[in-house]
């Protein structure tokens, strides 16, 4: 502007008003940390032996996506109606909810929405690939056998099942308590497993020795029979009659429940599973059973919850007698226990026990069912580090000479004998086939660990199929990093039950149902670790307004706009769930 | 967790706050409750900063930066002119820092209220004169580091209560609120709206630069402040009318102060002896809203 | 319609007819019954205009500069104190480019308090970039005030109409109130160029650094030039609608005065008397009225003053450490004149004391009976005194 002249000249008012945004000014470049969004695992998913993506299945539920939630279990575990009964439930234990008030119902949860399912004549939308023209011989139709079926069928590939018994299911239709497993349930997964193409062959007993036939006329073979075999006591007197096999006695109950009469005072003897499920199923048929135990109660490797319940039932535990003799009676047996004490600690934590000083005791009992573990009935599995063919993956073994696999699942491999880790084996095992059909022996490992959940012994489907899941990192995620701040103190649903006395009269199914309310509120009580689950902390505190309700590249639900992000780190400490992470800036 | 908070932003990115600035967030909350039909009067404070210089601005609303001591005299005028231009709905809000609400801003803040001039006076706390470089102010709390109360001179004299002051005018509504309880700001400010007459928010803001905390901690000691009891969630109707609109978890204030250099020079004795007076101050609060504490 | 009325109500009238829209003050002697005047008028709808009763002067400005940012005319009135304590604010609303009126009653500075006439209070903002008229009676009050809405609005400055405390606010003189009609068509209804409108956002008054904030700076300093122009017209304007003529400057019998006193307020009339008197004793004085003080009207100082020998500069002020403000400005008007006159300072009348026409005598003989202004200032009737402390070493 110039100087001269200036009383006439028309200066234009020029005051400070602003015409422009601030946009312009890209306060990014202030930044020297760099928050994104990284899901990580959660520490249920971690040590479930399926790998489910629990959190997720949590989120669906709250949102009432139902069968969003159900197609999620079935694409990691063809069981969930099962599972959502019988299964150990490892992920409560491991929940971070739990210290913060009390894990979340995350099996009640798992059994509603297969029930629902089920209730509403569902067709799940599965994820099955194109036929690869390989068939697969699987052995023994127990939950590893048809989960590998299961999956192996997803894949592509066609399977036939030889079971020895008359029908299949293995350990889920002989030794599990219709009280806890309804026929029903279990019919209707292995239906939908048919339902894929698996063919079952029943009463057909294949023998180690004869197998060798199988491989002529399939490409693989899965074995997965199991520990059918009850264990001897190895004392005298073992084969009086009136001494059984607790295993055999239910698988009686099992084909024919009106058949065995009990009465009087009968003793299990044993601590696992099947001793409750037989002692229970004993009162049920109305006798009275008592429990013998040679280490303490609290020793005993049943479930808890099993054992409670069958305590509330009116069975009694004797601990710490171990059985010397058993001698025949006229109409029952006779007992001979020596008292046991405890003589310190052993490796697994349970007690170390020796006998005591007193005198044994004698008691007659009117029948006696031996349950103190189970072993394969053949040799099928023997361990072979040494020679180099065998593959050791998380619950499967795959034994590969170069020109045809067999791999060896379920109870013969797995470190925890469960159904769900049964089950694991059996995916597993499809996809260690499916990598060395497709790729060779030497990626088996490498795929195998690549689809690791967490740092747990168990692998993801989606992740072997590349699904979004593959994005997420193994950190398993902990009570400490979860911003507890958003979340009040909840009681968990109780399961409801019938009534003791309802309970004990039949072998009725004892958890009832829940309502879809209730599921969704205690699935609402799931912290979601690790996953997004869109509650839009980031988005609202964020101070430079930089995040953005879109899907992101790294395939979160959020974006940051990193134009304007200042790096402050709000987004990521405020996020409750730990789904985020600030790095350093690169340069 | 749902919360409601409306879609619309009414604030641009770009603006020049310091990363984790609680007065950003405050403003945008503020923001999204109010609308775009207000005028807003800013005094001197971070804002009349953040806001941008020449020829930006940060605010989608007309904004008028004045004068720091002038935040409730310049909103009487622009109401008053308002209403001669016939405009009875845009709503006069002035947003003020503590600097320009309790001190020198005080004497214009206590006058339009007192003539109960019908605007929404907001001041966003962050316990010191931050803009000029952090030193204290009458609402910095008792125990604090400034720029001016340094070393052994901390801060001796306790936070000047704001809202009982205005209550002592019978000030039509007056609430407490904090950045990290957004439903609760949310709402108050959407009540305050809907009213007429003077009505005060007193927003708690952190300031991770003046506090001497980590950016990525303001939301999170905001909330402590509410939990430890220090800043209670309350509003006052008519400078009768108590109510308590949280229950904190009345975690220990040694928490609080333990996530801030700027409360790093305290003793274990003078942290108890503040835990008596956070108490004292609390149990009074419960006597005005006619409640009485059993512990 | 013609009335006797006190200079503070003629403001008062002034402000009604100019249909002001939103007023706040802050009571202070002298000023207070311009105040209550205009209370009553809004009292009884006779103005339809806000009155906002703030706590302060301080507030009472910062409201306008509100409600004149929200596009409305605006009015407020102090005096000394409250106006020192507007200090702040009279830079904000010149700055913000506002269009602010106010009546400024001339008083003294405290301490001691003092609520007579003295012009040190309105000249110590004279930096300030407000426009500063001072008024020598009840009818220019009156006039200059409905000229000042014109002049702010037109070139967006705010501006101050000055009386002399008591001598000017309480005297009762004739003054003749124009028609309402009449003001209308010379004070058309305000027209912001600019306002706060949530229909048309933006931030006004926020951070202005070094590249822009001194091209803002020269937009003030050349509104205020054009001022000078702006008022000329105004002036015209104002003659033809109401037949009463002002300037920014009156001289009185000048053009072939040796000796040129320059007054403002309502000294001049005491001075008109004086140089009537003088002129039948055949003393060759001349009289310059200083009307319109900020902008300084330079040019038609200089027209007036550089032909006579020299300028007696009567000041009822005083820069302390400098001297009488009037004398320094006139000074500056011709120091690059050549062969300008000498110019004579003189103080007097401070705090109300009266300047009679003795001592308006007084100045000019002692102007005459000198060569040479040896002071600056020279200060008029200071009388001994005998209390006081006695400091060592002084």
């Amino acid at each position: 502007m110039k100087n001269s002249n200036r009383s006439n000249m028309c200066v234009p008012l020029l005051i400070p008003r602003s015409y422009k945004t601030s946009e312009e000014n890209k306060t990014g470049s202030w930044r020297f940390l760099r928050p994104r969004y990284l899901e990580k695992t959660a520490p249920c998913s971690s040590v479930c032996p399926v790998g489910q993506d629990i959190p997720r299945i949590q989120m669906l539920t709250v949102q009432g996506s139902f069968k969003e939630a159900w197609e999620l279990l079935l694409s990691e575990n063809p069981f969930p109606g099962t599972c959502g009964r019988v299964c150990f439930h490892p992920c409560e234990s491991a929940c971070n909810r739990l210290e913060f008030d009390e894990a979340v119902a995350i099996r009640m949860i798992e059994r509603f929405l297969a029930d629902t399912a089920t209730r509403y004549e569902l067709q799940p939308r599965l994820n099955k690939l194109a036929k690869k023209g390989k068939k697969v011989a699987i052995i023994g139709s127990g939950p590893g056998g048809l989960s590998a079926a299961y999956f192996l069928a997803l894949l592509g590939y066609s399977c036939d099942v030889f079971e020895s018994s008359n029908k299949p299911g293995g350990m889920l239709r002989w030794a599990i308590p219709f009280y806890r497993l309804p026929l029903k349930v279990l019919e209707e997964e292995i239906a939908r497993i048919e339902s894929l193409g698996v063919r079952i062959f029943c009463n057909h007993h294949v023998e180690f020795e004869k197998f060798k036939h199988l491989r002529s006329n399939y490409d693989a073979i899965f074995v997965s029979c199991g520990y059918q075999k009850g264990r001897r006591l190895n004392i005298p007197g073992e084969e009086s009659p009136g001494v059984e096999d607790g295993l055999t006695f239910l698988r009686e109950l099992k084909s024919d429940p009106s058949s065995p009469s009990l009465h009087g005072s009968v003793a299990v003897i044993g601590g696992g599973n099947t001793a409750i499920d037989v002692a229970r199923s004993v009162l049920r048929c109305g006798a009275k059973p008592v429990i013998v135990y040679r280490r303490r109660k609290e020793d005993m490797r049943a479930f808890g919850e099993e054992i409670k319940m069958a305590l509330d039932e009116g069975v009694r535990i004797e601990e710490l007698k171990s059985p010397l003799k058993i001698e025949k009676k006229e109409s029952g047996v006779i007992l001979t226990l020596q008292k046991m004490k405890v003589a310190g600690i052993d490796e697994s934590g349970r007690a170390a026990i020796e006998p005591d000083n007193t005198d044994p005791e004698i008691v007659s009992y009117d029948r006696v069912f031996v349950a103190i573990g189970t072993e394969p009935s053949e040799p099928w599995y023997v361990c072979d580090s040494c020679s180099g063919k065998d593959i050791k993956l998380y619950n499967s073994v795959m034994r590969f000479d170069g020109q045809f696999p067999v791999i060896f699942g379920g109870d013969l491999t797995t470190e925890a004998k469960t159904v769900t880790n049964a089950i694991a084996s059996g995916k597993e095992a499809a996809m260690a086939l499916d990598v060395l059909f497709r790729i060779g022996k030497d990626f088996v490992l490498p795929e195998i660990s690549r689809c690791r959940v967490g740092n747990g012994l168990s692998v993801s489907m989606e992740i072997y199929l590349n699904g979004e899941r593959k994005n997420r990192v193994s950190h398993v995620v902990s009570y400490a990093e979860i911003n507890t701040d958003y979340f009040n103190l909840i009681p968990r649903t109780p399961q409801p039950r019938l009534l003791r006395e309802e309970r004990i009269n039949s072998f009725s199914e004892i958890d009832l149902k829940i309502s879809g309310s209730v599921a969704m509120k205690e699935a609402g009580r799931c912290f979601n670790c690790g996953i997004c689950n869109h509650c839009d902390n980031c988005y609202l505190f964020c101070p430079e307004i930089a995040v953005k309700r879109q899907d992101s590249e790294e395939g979160g639900l959020r974006a940051i706009n990193y134009d304007y992000c200042k790096g402050c780190g709000l987004c990521v400490v405020e996020c409750p769930r730990n789904a985020m992470v600030l790095e350093e800036e690169s340069a | 967790m749902e919360l409601f908070v409306p879609d619309r932003e009414f604030m641009y990115s770009g603006h020049v706050a310091c990363p984790g600035c609680g007065a950003a967030i405050a403003m945008r909350f503020v923001l999204k409750a109010l609308g775009e039909k207000i005028i807003m009067i800013i005094p001197a404070c971070c804002w009349s900063i953040i806001a941008g210089p020449y020829p930006m601005s940060t605010l989608r609303v007309p904004v008028l930066h004045t004068a720091f001591e002038t935040g409730g005299s310049v909103a009487s005028g622009i109401k008053a002119a308002l209403e001669v231009r016939g405009d009875h709905e845009t709503t006069v809000v002035t947003w003020a820092g503590d600097g320009g609400t309790f001190d020198i801003g005080f004497q214009a803040l206590s006058g339009a209220v007192e003539r109960n001039e019908d605007f929404i006076y907001i001041c966003y706390d962050n316990e010191a004169y931050m803009n000029t470089g952090i030193q204290r102010s009458s609402s910095t709390p008792y125990g604090a580091w400034t720029t001016t109360t340094p070393g052994q001179d901390w801060k001796k004299m306790r936070k000047k209560n704001i809202v009982e002051a205005l209550v002592a005018h019978r000030i039509r509504y007056a609430a407490t609120a904090n950045i990290a309880f957004p439903e609760d700001l949310i709402n108050k400010v959407k009540k305050a709206k809907n009213m007429k007459g003077s009505r005060f928010i007193h927003i708690f803001s952190t300031c991770p630069t003046g506090w001497r905390v980590p950016s990525e901690m303001s939301i999170k000691i905001a909330r402590m402040a509410v939990q430890t009891n220090i800043f209670p969630l309350y509003e006052v109707e008519n400078g009768v009318e108590y109510t308590i609109n949280y229950r904190p978890k009345g975690y220990l204030v040694k928490e609080y102060f333990k996530l801030q250099g700027r409360f790093s020079h305290l003793t274990e004795e003078d942290l108890d002896q503040i835990q008596e007076m956070v108490e004292e101050d609390w149990k009074l609060l419960l006597r005005k809203t006619g409640v009485f504490s059993g512990s | 319609m013609k009335t006797v009325m006190e200079g503070s109500h003629a403001v008062a009238e002034a402000v009604k007819l100019a249909r002001v829209q939103v007023i706040s003050a802050y009571p202070i002697t002298p000023q207070t019954h311009i105040v209550e005047r205009l209370s009553e008028y809004c009292a009884d709808g006779s103005l339809d205009a806000k009155f906002l009763r703030v706590e302060s002067e301080h507030s009472a400005m910062a409201a306008l500069i509100g409600a004149s940012s929200t596009g409305v005319r605006t009015f407020t009135a102090t005096s000394s104190q409250g106006l020192a304590l507007m200090h702040e604010l009279l830079h904000w609303a010149s700055g913000a480019r506002l269009p602010i009126v106010m009546a400024e009653v001339n008083r003294a500075m405290a301490p001691g308090w003092n609520i007579w006439t003295d012009q040190t209070d309105s000249l110590s903002q004279r930096d300030t970039g407000w426009v500063q008229i001072y008024c020598e009676d009840g009818q220019e009050a009156l006039d200059r005030t409905l000229q000042a809405f014109k002049l702010a609005e037109s070139v967006n400055l705010p501006a101050m109409v000055i009386l002399d405390a008591f001598f000017l606010s309480h005297t009762y003189e004739p003054v003749d109130i124009p028609d309402q009609a009449k003001v209308d068509e010379f004070l058309p209804p305000y027209e912001p160029k600019f306002l706060l409108d949530p229909g048309n956002p933006c931030a006004f008054n926020q951070l202005a650094p070094p590249d822009v904030y001194m091209e803002m700076r020269f937009s003030i300093q050349t509104a205020m030039e054009s001022a000078i122009g702006v008022l000329e017209k105004i002036q015209n304007d104002f003659s033809e609608i109401f037949d009463r003529s002002y300037g920014s400057i009156e001289p009185v019998e000048c053009d072939d005065a040796d000796i040129i006193l320059v007054t403002s307020g309502t000294v001049t009339s005491t001075c008109r008397e004086v140089i009537k008197k003088l002129r039948s004793d055949g003393e060759k004085v001349g009289l310059l009225k200083i009307s319109l003080f900020r902008p300084f009207p330079g040019e038609a100082v200089r027209k007036v003053l550089s032909r006579t020998r020299k300028v007696a500069v009567v000041d009822r002020n005083c820069s302390f450490g400098s001297g009488g403000i009037f004398a320094q400005e006139i000074r500056s008007a011709l120091c690059n004149v050549p062969d300008h006159p000498l110019v004579y300072g003189y103080v007097a009348g401070l705090g109300g004391r009266d300047i009679t026409p003795e001592l308006l005598e007084d100045i000019y003989w002692q102007t005459k009976n000198t060569d040479f202004p040896e002071l600056d200032s020279f200060w008029m009737g200071i009388r001994e005194v005998k209390d006081g402390i006695i400091c060592s070493g002084s």
